[in-house]
């Protein structure tokens, strides 16, 4: 069948949306394959209009057309703009090829998980979001000529984008500032500047495979979007990186104590006055440890052992009728004090101040 | 979302140009209504740029109360425009039965005033008006301004248009700098006030976005100037700004983004300007705006002025021609005006960036 | 045995009472050990042998664990009985009928002094019954803290409006012509105002070493009020210097030092704090008893051993203008106008009177206005200032804010809020509410010692910090409790803390689209309270 010709705009009316792409189904029902439209800012042209009979190839000629076009597009669904778009070409692209001959605006490319999207210009913020790929279907491409703009490939899953950064040596950056943040997988091929990149991705070198990739790949990108003069041009690839997430885990931090011991003012703040070795006292711990200390008293000592058979810590040991307690076993619970029948032991309390 | 539009060019354009840059990107229009703001103007005021012109609408009783108080106050009416109506059945439109746009001559009493004590006259009489029109509900005055004329009304902008014939051409009415939006802030009352672009004493805006921090800004405003005032839309703020930053304080307008979205402290210590910008961001962290934005503007020496969100959530867009520049949401608009541009000269201006079109339509970007 | 009589201390008089099960203990004495207060010691108690009534009693001794009864070594409930004990065998036991503070009235003649906070706040916290309400929602974006870049900043030190910054245009240049007032800025929240005696040689050096690391390894560029207890030469000499905040109260406790040390530092400080007042215990001066002037606090205070006592106002400050010049232009000049000089009052009905004056002080040097709500934590206080006197933080700070709404000067004196911030478990809420309703910013001190291991509660457990026997190191110069405390360990927990709670303050932001911080964004807030939405002004929701 030919070509099925759509003028949206008549006087000053303008098709809606739902009149064109209601339109555009009845004629795909009625066996039209092939479209050429002039439009006025319709949304969604191309992308979600499809044949029963998935054999069949849709394509689309499209000018001025609205946000998202190609979203939603399907494998065996061929679309190409004359002139730029706005926001969301591809969107959620599941395996059309969608060719933009000029600039495409924000969120280009976003959520596309199959496909081709094929841009000759420029593209907005936030670009090549959230793409990834199912291992079912064939990976998704992103071919932009020139840049994209700031935040772009945000939580990008995965996919292959290529940012061509033609025509872009007035921009530090050819993915803006602050892109890939999110970013958990995929590849991103840059010719050109790139900066402020979030810290989760890095930056790499093409290896052989790379370059094969890119050097068959452009020359079909440029066929497509009508640049095949700028070959030669973008095929130096000193000129090339590419994007990945970062392999290394995030480096862990200083531990605070090494800080204290490394970069912290050497003795403490308080060295003028108090030595303090920083080491740690357990609960019920013994020596200087104890909250209180027992003395014995000769004088009053019978030498009944009492104390010797009930300390807990087996701290306390006689020798000659002389009874001491060992300071680096004794924890100070008094029980030998409760126990003396004459209050031979007696409990001090440890007040000592912390100090030089 | 709201859809905006700025076009400013070396010839007299008729505003049916704004419906035409407006018409692909419906999908942003409601039925809310349109309104733009025409600057510099020709047809026939082109020979009357000194003169103040009030542009209002209202009922006869609103009419006549504005009337009276010029009159009171010694204005002379030179000129009058009244829209060629056209009520056809059907139309989505909730007219007003008047809408008055007249050049006066100044009193006698400011024949030999400075420009200040003009403008001061001006903005007094203007807000004279506009509690006399909300004592009764009688009207809304959109400007009383020389060389500016303002329209807004509720409804579809195709049949407002169709409403006050603007899509046919005319000589009659027509400037170089044309600002206008098909959709009001529609998230709270259909308020006349609360449509953009917003005019205060030769600056317009209009604003694509959400102002999350219009509280601030709003409480701010309200104690810096009698003329902040109203703020039925969360964008007022954008404008009352502007305002301030280049009229009040004589900043240059490319500080208009160290106020609205400075950057944050890093960036700014490692700059040779951080003592200045520090202390702008500080003094003026109220008026910070932290929602997502695409800004529009005209300052009164008619260049235009484009500026985005820190985060750039919105969308903007710019083309050129030797005659014309545009600025717009989508790229169809500008593709509808300019089908034949040099595509590679169009402009998706950053986070960071200030564009400024001169009067010779030179587009300059600063960035911040 | 002895004789039992009605008007002594019992057991049953006390606070808390010890519960102790003889079957499950195996006397190895750790309780009694671990026990700072001495509150419990082993004793040997009769049992009798027999239960035939026919012979004669006989008896035998055995080892328990007894509380002691005592107004000075009484249980406070710490826990720490209970913490070491390997069979679970003691506990302390809140005692519902107690008579404690009116024997010790009655006994000592002498009004009771504890540590801690207000522990007659049962009515319920006005930040818990606020909500983050305004959420974006397809008007506008929630942000993320993933992909956004937040700014968890704000400006400390006199803020001049933008007409008399004085600025001069130079074609697109804006040039600085004058000097301006010190501004700095740095993290909304503040490690508060505990000073050296009032609390360990290690808490101190531990909250300073966050401090520190926080800025210099996380870029979170929090400060540390010094509180009035002096500062080490060491840390006034070095760079640290920059991240405190030197306070003066009514003692001047140290200053002699830092006015010494002035020629040496290599950095200026962050800030000076001129203490006014505490909420704590509002219109009372420090209190530092005698326990716990240890050698080093008496030197680095200038002090002997005694109980201090700082008069409740500085002394030839009676007028706010004799104040204004004294205080801020000293300290001002004190650092040749190069740091900010901030005032720290406690919340009270008079709060705005004051900021206003200070909002309209002609020389700009005011720096920062601290309220410290009723519900701040103190070392040591009286407990009838403590449970009685103050004002709850929420309203006095909204009220300061909207007086400077009303005259077009927000944000000209940031206003930095505390007193009970993090008490019922989210800080970062707090912090963000307070935020919302005008601060620039948060202090908080008694958290850090709960961050710390303090076992305390607002309910009466422990708030022991006045005695100098804090059994978790926190509060104490003994140096067998000081250190118990792990000083790494400590700076460690303040570290994650903040780091968690910067977290948790984006994920508050982000929800209501902000990526600066949302100060004065009232609109943000919700509450279900009639009376509170009308008091501050904020959206009532129901």
């Amino acid at each position: 069948m030919e070509r099925f010709k759509i003028e949206t705009l008549k006087n000053e009316n303008r098709m809606s949306t739902q009149e064109l792409l209601q339109l555009i189904q009845a004629k795909i029902d009625e066996g039209y394959t092939d479209f050429e439209i002039n439009g006025c800012g319709q949304h969604n042209i191309g992308g979600s209009s499809w044949a029963r009979d998935r054999s069949k190839t849709l394509s689309f000629l499209v000018r001025n057309p609205g946000q998202r076009v190609g979203a939603m597009g399907m494998k065996g669904t061929r679309i190409i703009v004359e002139g730029s778009v706005p926001a969301d070409t591809g969107w959620l692209n599941s395996g059309a090829e969608i060719i933009v001959k000029g600039d495409s605006g924000d969120t280009t490319a976003h959520c596309a998980a199959s496909g081709e999207i094929y841009i000759g210009g420029r593209v907005g913020t936030r670009s090549g979001a959230l793409m990834k790929h199912d291992p079912r279907f064939k990976i998704p491409e992103f071919w932009v000529l020139k840049n994209t703009g700031s935040y772009s490939f945000e939580f990008m899953g995965g996919g292959i984008a290529i940012v061509c950064g033609y025509e872009c040596e007035e921009f530090d950056s050819v993915l803006g500032k602050g892109s890939c943040g999110g970013m958990v997988g995929g590849t991103i091929f840059v010719r050109g500047k790139v900066e402020n990149l979030s810290h989760c991705v890095e930056i790499l070198n093409l290896d052989e495979k790379d370059i094969e990739f890119l050097h068959s790949g452009l020359k079909r990108f440029l066929d497509k979007i009508g640049r095949s003069e700028l070959f030669n041009k973008l095929t130096d690839f000193s000129e090339w990186h590419k994007i990945q997430t970062r392999a290394e885990a995030v480096k862990k931090r200083m531990p605070v104590a090494e800080f204290r011991q490394k970069e912290w003012i050497s003795g403490g703040i308080f060295g003028d006055f108090i030595t303090d070795d920083y080491a740690v006292y357990e609960l019920a711990g013994t020596g200087d440890a104890r909250c209180r200390i027992p003395q014995w008293d000769k004088k009053l000592c019978i030498g009944c052992d009492i104390c010797v058979k009930n300390c807990p810590q087996n701290a306390i040991f006689s020798d000659e009728k002389v009874y001491h307690s060992e300071d680096n076993k004794c924890i100070g619970c008094g029980i030998c004090a409760a126990l003396c029948p004459r209050q031979a032991w007696k409990m001090v309390e440890n007040n000592r101040e912390i100090t030089k | 979302m709201c859809r905006i539009g700025a076009i400013k060019s070396k010839k007299y354009l008729h505003p049916s140009i704004a419906l035409k840059l407006m018409r692909s990107q419906q999908k942003g229009h409601d039925d809310s209504g349109f309104a733009f703001v025409m600057q510099d103007l020709g047809g026939i005021f082109e020979h009357h740029k000194d003169l103040p012109i009030l542009s209002m609408a209202g009922t006869v009783e609103g009419a006549r109360k504005a009337e009276d108080i010029l009159m009171d106050l010694g204005f002379k009416r030179v000129l009058q425009w009244t829209p060629h109506i056209t009520n056809k059945k059907g139309l989505k439109i909730d007219p007003l039965p008047n809408y008055v746009f007249e050049a006066v001559q100044y009193p006698k009493s400011h024949k030999y005033a400075t420009q200040e004590e003009k403008e001061e006259l001006l903005l007094d009489t203007a807000l004279k008006i506009r509690k006399a029109l909300e004592e009764d509900n009688s009207g809304y005055i959109y400007a009383f301004w020389p060389d500016t004329l303002v329209l807004k009304e509720i409804g579809s902008p195709k049949d407002i248009g169709t409403y006050f014939n603007l899509w046919e051409e005319n000589s009659e009415l027509c400037s170089k700098v044309i600002t206008a939006q098909c959709r009001q802030n529609t998230n709270y009352d259909i308020v006349r006030y609360a449509a953009h672009p917003f005019f205060l004493e030769g600056y317009t805006v209009l604003a694509n976005g959400e102002n999350t921090f219009y509280e601030r800004n709003k409480y701010y405003q309200m104690k810096l100037n009698r003329a902040y005032m109203g703020f039925e839309s969360d964008s007022q703020c954008f404008l009352y700004t502007l305002h301030y930053l280049h009229k009040i304080l004589k900043w240059p307008i490319q500080y208009y983004k160290h106020v609205i979205t400075p950057l944050p402290i890093d960036k700014i210590e490692k700059r040779q300007d951080k003592d200045v910008l520090l202390r702008i961001k500080a003094s003026l962290s109220h008026l910070e705006i932290n929602g997502p934005n695409t800004i529009l503007g005209v300052t009164p020496d008619y260049d235009l002025l484009c500026v985005c969100d820190s985060k750039k959530l919105r969308p903007v867009v710019i083309g050129q021609n030797e005659d014309m520049v545009v600025m717009t949401s989508e790229v169809t608009g500008i593709n509808e005006l300019l089908p034949d541009r040099d595509l590679s000269k169009d402009i998706y201006p950053a986070e960071n960036e200030t564009i400024i079109v001169k009067n010779d339509l030179t587009v300059e970007r600063w960035q911040q | 045995m002895a004789a039992v009589k009605v008007n002594e201390l019992h057991k049953e008089d006390l606070p808390w009472i010890i519960e102790y099960d003889e079957s499950k203990c195996i006397q190895c004495g750790k309780c009694t050990a671990v026990c700072s207060f001495g509150a419990i010691s082993p004793a040997v108690e009769m049992r009798k042998k027999s239960g035939n009534i026919n012979e004669k009693n006989t008896y035998e001794k055995t080892l328990v664990i007894k509380q002691n009864v005592g107004f000075e070594n009484h249980c406070v409930g710490c826990g720490m009985c209970a913490n070491v004990c390997p069979n679970g065998a003691i506990k302390a036991v809140r005692n519902f009928d107690d008579r404690y503070a009116i024997r010790y009235r009655a006994e000592k003649g002498e009004s009771l002094k504890r540590g801690g906070r207000s522990n007659l706040n049962t009515e319920g916290r006005t930040l818990d019954k606020i909500k983050i309400g305004r959420i974006s929602q397809m008007t506008d974006p929630s942000l993320d803290p993933v992909r956004h870049t937040f700014e968890i900043k704000t400006p400390f030190g006199r803020v001049l409006s933008a007409d008399k910054l004085g600025f001069e245009v130079d074609g697109n240049k804006i040039m600085q012509t004058k000097p301006l007032p010190p501004n700095r800025w740095i993290y909304p929240i503040i490690f508060g105002d505990m000073s050296i005696g009032a609390i360990s040689s290690r808490m101190w050096e531990a909250i300073a070493i966050a401090t520190a690391y926080l800025n210099e390894k996380m870029g979170i560029p929090i400060r540390m009020g010094t509180g009035e207890g002096g500062v080490p030469v060491s840390l006034l000499k070095s760079r640290y210097l920059k991240y405190m905040i030197l306070q003066i109260a009514s003692g001047h406790f140290g200053w002699n030092r830092i006015v010494e040390t002035m020629p040496e530092m290599i950095e200026d400080p962050a800030g000076i704090l001129i203490k006014i007042g505490q909420g704590a215990k509002p219109g009372d001066g420090g209190l530092l008893l005698a326990n716990k002037v240890s050698k080093y606090v008496q030197e680095i205070r200038g002090v002997p051993k005694a109980d201090l006592m700082s008069p409740p106002t500085h002394q030839g400050l009676y007028s706010i203008e004799e104040s204004v010049q004294k205080m801020f232009l000293s300290m001002n000049a004190a650092f040749n106008f190069r740091v900010p000089v901030a005032i720290k009052v406690a919340a009270s009905v008079t709060s705005v009177a004051v900021y206003n004056n200070l909002l309209r002080d002609p020389y700009n040097i005011v720096g920062g206005f601290f309220i410290d709500g009723f519900a701040g934590g103190t070392g040591a206080a009286h407990e009838i200032s403590l449970n009685h006197t103050g004002h709850p933080i929420t309203s006095k700070l909204r009220d300061c804010y909207l007086a400077a709404v009303h005259q077009g000067r927000q944000g000209e004196i940031p206003l930095f809020a505390g007193g009970g911030l993090g008490q019922t478990g989210s800080f970062a809420a707090d912090a963000f509410k307070l935020i919302c309703l005008g601060a620039n910013g948060v202090f908080t001190g008694r958290l850090l010692l709960q961050i710390a291991g303090c076992c305390g509660n607002d309910t009466e457990k422990c708030n022991a910090c006045s005695t100098g026997n804090c059994p978790a190191g926190l509060t104490s110069q003994r140096e067998c409790l000081t250190k118990r405390l792990d000083i790494d360990k400590v700076a460690e927990n303040l570290v994650n803390f903040i780091v968690a709670t910067d977290m948790e303050l984006k994920k508050l932001m982000g929800p209501v689209g902000c990526s600066t911080l949302p100060i004065g964004r009232s609109d943000a807030l919700i509450t279900v309270d009639k009376h509170i939405a009308r008091r501050l002004d904020i959206q009532y929701s129901i």
